[in-house]
């Protein structure tokens, strides 16, 4: 290939992918710390009570009463959002403003619970969906 | 400093913050630190508490015991509108403060925490 039409090539490439990039959208919505497997290792059942909890991860969002004893709940979210429109594409030589848009999201919703006995002791601690965090990915199928 | 100086620095601190946005939200009044101090374990009553509180957000049953909570949201939202690529970042965080009170109506324990306090603009989306 002759070196200019090269040149106009990679051109029309690097025009291509800015006009893509301007249609991009990234948002990030996070609800409180997330917390992670290592944040709650400290934790031991039988042993650690909830006032040790409170007193590392301070306090929780939610506590409520069930036959078996206090469930403490550690509510937060990490939202990854990300969407291109291909309409920008043809924008420059469309009449109409076309879109052609893809995007998803991630809603990296969790919670920690703690189940406490009467005596404020936790006997049982879990993440609710124990999500390793999603990723900004547009590709929705 | 010169009027022309002044003038230059707050054009180019126009012209750096085109493109931005900063929105805000709160639910919830501010759960006051000194009130909270004022609540002691073992002798505030439910009347001292409601005093210098309020009335609770929610009132619950646990462990059979009255807890009072309170909490309250903060929500900011930095954006980067670049036109060539947009970045939006929302953080939101809570205070929440739980007064549990024993059968007689006497402040057994006090949990709070202040989580609202490290909320910061934010507009990178990537990373923690």
């Amino acid at each position: 290939m002759p070196p200019r039409l090269s040149w106009i090539r990679h051109s029309l490439l690097i025009l291509m992918l800015c006009i893509t990039i301007a249609g991009c959208n990234v948002i990030r919505i996070t609800l409180n710390t997330p917390i992670s497997q290592a944040d709650v290792a400290f934790i031991e059942s039988g042993k650690t009570t909830l006032a040790d909890v409170i007193g590392r991860l301070g306090a929780p969002d939610s506590i409520t009463d069930s036959d078996i004893g206090v469930v403490a709940t550690y509510r937060f979210l990490d939202m990854k959002y990300s969407r291109v429109n291909f309409g920008w594409l043809v924008k420059p030589w469309s009449p109409v403003d076309p879109d052609l848009i893809i995007s998803r999201t991630g809603f990296g919703v969790d919670a920690f619970e703690l189940l406490c006995d009467q005596n404020w002791v936790v006997t049982h601690q879990s993440f609710l969906r124990q999500l390793s965090g999603p990723r900004f990915n547009p590709y929705p199928f | 400093m010169s009027v022309r100086r002044v003038l230059g620095i707050a054009l180019l601190g126009l012209l750096l913050t085109q493109g931005c946005a900063f929105s805000r939200g709160t639910l919830g009044d501010e759960i006051r630190a000194d009130a909270i101090a004022s609540i002691k374990k073992g002798t505030s009553s439910k009347t001292e508490v409601l005093a210098a509180l309020g009335a609770p957000d929610r009132l619950l049953q646990v462990n059979g015991r009255d807890v009072f909570q309170y909490y309250r949201y903060d929500a900011k939202a930095g954006s980067l509108l670049l036109i060539l690529v947009n970045f939006s970042r929302l953080s939101i965080k809570s205070d929440d403060l739980f007064v549990i009170l024993n059968r007689e109506g006497i402040v057994e324990e006090v949990i709070s925490s202040k989580r609202t306090d490290g909320l910061e603009f934010r507009f990178w989306p990537f990373g923690d």
